[in-house]
């Protein structure tokens, strides 16, 4: 396969799928190795909590967000409910 | 030389030998690209200029700029316009850098190529036949091409510094922390930094020093006030070489070629050569993937085509689909942490690895790349797509900082020369990077 940019059918979806399992699984057959390895895993912070800091509204950053919205009625988004499930 | 005459010139020379059926750098140029150089040039006049004056910059279209199209180089984003300003982009303007336009990249930063651009390959301004590499395939292109004097990439596994390598220029990948990430389109959150890219260290340095610092708007950097500075009361430096980079390389000519190079800075310098252990290094890529995939599957849940673009499964390339239903399936509750965990333990043994490396080494080098470009369009496999970045990903887990320089040529192919330096020391690199510039 190449790696040039195209549209991809349904078909090619569920190769993609497939191929992308088998990696996966290649992949964690070699992570594997070092399971007996004693890691301590986790983050090494002196402090758990940061400084909050105030920002400054931009009042005109409602009506340049709402210009990328593809469908809205006023200054709302209109959108759909539901159908965003990923297959 | 006249700035405005400078930019007039570059927008000519981009104007006949980029675009589609050229090296295919740049998505967006700025339209009031001349209104602003006149704006910076009075003040270049007046002597009230900031660091970047005079200097052309263009941004890898995964950073926000105002209104100018980052659009990830996918059909997705294709029509939408950044509404603010990403930290970084801040930072320059505040330093009177001018911003000529935003750069092709790999789709959404998926992929080490220049290939899976929605609006095409970036093609390698030294044999335009051959890949740019990437992600940051315009970003390294364009500044190899003359077409800016720095640009600005992001690097999660070795993206800038793959690109930086293939193309012959500098590219830095800074310390973990060290570059607010504000405003760029994440990859993979845990390992994304952006850095910049130049013909030559001294403008990498100038970038990194306007960029770097801590960012209320970014909760992972480090309230680094100063880079810390080389440390010259030690009087040797020691440089790491490891049989374990040795390994990885494919092409063993490479590999060669950098060992003979740091022997030679080493005896003009008087520096040591050692042999340094990396042991899991050779685990990276298979660390790495899991990591991206997830963290990426993650990042992409937000272009549901509401607020801004399309649905991103419906509209990107193969590429990006293979990550997000990669990592899909692997956050499933069924595979309960089976990959993710044994992923974050292998980036734990890595960093401990380079810890440990760092207590007998300055630096770190190896090939940045195990492999010469190929030609655009070849036919090879994810693994092997994957293995191009077997070198570069164990700087992006360990955290520290890398640095890819031009060191040499194989058959008229530029061969970069990486060098791994603990987190936050910047500075170190540049000076050992300015000594291989000088011996090249």
């Amino acid at each position: 396969m190449d790696f040039l940019w195209h549209r991809v059918s349904e078909k090619e979806k569920e190769d993609i799928k497939n191929q992308a399992r088998e990696i996966m699984a290649s992949f964690e057959k070699e992570l594997k190795k070092v399971e007996s390895e004693k890691v301590e895993l986790g983050v090494r912070r002196k402090e758990q909590l940061r400084d909050e800091t105030k920002t400054q509204c931009d009042p005109e950053f409602r009506k340049r967000f709402l210009e990328n919205a593809p469908h809205k009625d006023g200054d709302l988004i209109k959108a759909e409910k539901g159908s965003w499930k990923l297959k | 030389m006249n700035f405005l005459k400078k930019v007039k010139d570059t927008l000519k020379k981009i104007g006949e030998e980029d675009g589609k059926e050229g090296i295919n750098s740049f998505l967006h140029l700025n339209p009031d690209v001349l209104k602003e150089s006149e704006i910076i040039e009075k003040k270049i006049k007046s002597g009230k200029a900031g660091k970047l004056a005079g200097k052309i910059i263009a941004i890898k279209s995964n950073m926000n700029v105002l209104g100018m199209t980052a659009n990830c180089a996918s059909k997705t984003l294709e029509n939408y316009k950044s509404t603010y300003d990403a930290t970084v982009v801040k930072k320059i303007k505040k330093e009177d850098g001018l911003i000529i336009g935003m750069l092709n990249m790999d789709e959404f930063a998926c992929g080490s190529s220049g290939e899976t651009s929605a609006f095409g390959p970036t093609k390698n301004p030294i044999n335009k036949e051959l890949i740019s590499g990437g992600s940051s395939s315009g970003s390294a292109a364009s500044v190899a091409a003359g077409f800016c004097d720095i640009s600005l990439g992001s690097d999660t596994g070795g993206s800038i510094r793959n690109p930086a390598s293939h193309c012959g220029v500098v590219g830095l990948k800074p310390s973990y922390g060290s570059v607010s990430r504000y405003g760029l389109m994440d990859l993979s959150m845990s390992l994304d930094q952006i850095g910049p890219l130049a013909k030559n260290v001294e403008n990498v340095k100038l970038m990194f020093e306007v960029i770097f610092g801590k960012d209320g708007k970014d909760a992972t950097t480090f309230d680094v006030t100063e880079i810390p500075e080389h440390k010259k009361q030690k009087k040797t430096i020691t440089i790491g070489l490891s049989k374990d980079f040795e390994k990885l390389c494919s092409d063993k000519k490479m590999y060669e070629i950098i060992k003979k190079k740091v022997a030679e800075l080493a005896k003009k310098k008087g520096y040591k050569v050692v042999d340094v252990s990396l042991k899991h290094i050779n685990l990276a890529v298979q660390a790495y993937y899991p990591l991206c995939y997830v963290e990426f599957f993650s990042s992409t849940r937000k272009y549901d085509g509401r607020r801004y673009g399309h649905k991103i499964d419906e509209t990107c390339g193969p590429e990006v689909l293979r990550r997000i239903l990669g990592g899909s399936e692997i956050s499933q509750a069924e595979y309960s942490g089976l990959y993710y965990r044994n992923a974050l333990k292998v980036k734990e043994l890595i960093k401990q690895d380079f810890e440990n490396a760092f207590r007998k080494v300055d630096f770190i080098i190896s090939p940045t790349v195990p492999r010469l470009p190929h030609k655009i369009g070849s036919k090879i496999t994810p693994q092997e797509m994957y293995s191009y970045d077997a070198l570069t990903i164990p700087a992006n887990l360990a955290g520290i900082c890398a640095i890819s320089i031009p060191i040499s040529e194989i058959n008229k192919i530029p061969l970069g020369m990486q060098i791994m330096a603990p987190a936050f020391s910047e500075n170190s690199l540049f000076d050992i990077s300015e000594e291989f510039e000088q011996i090249k």
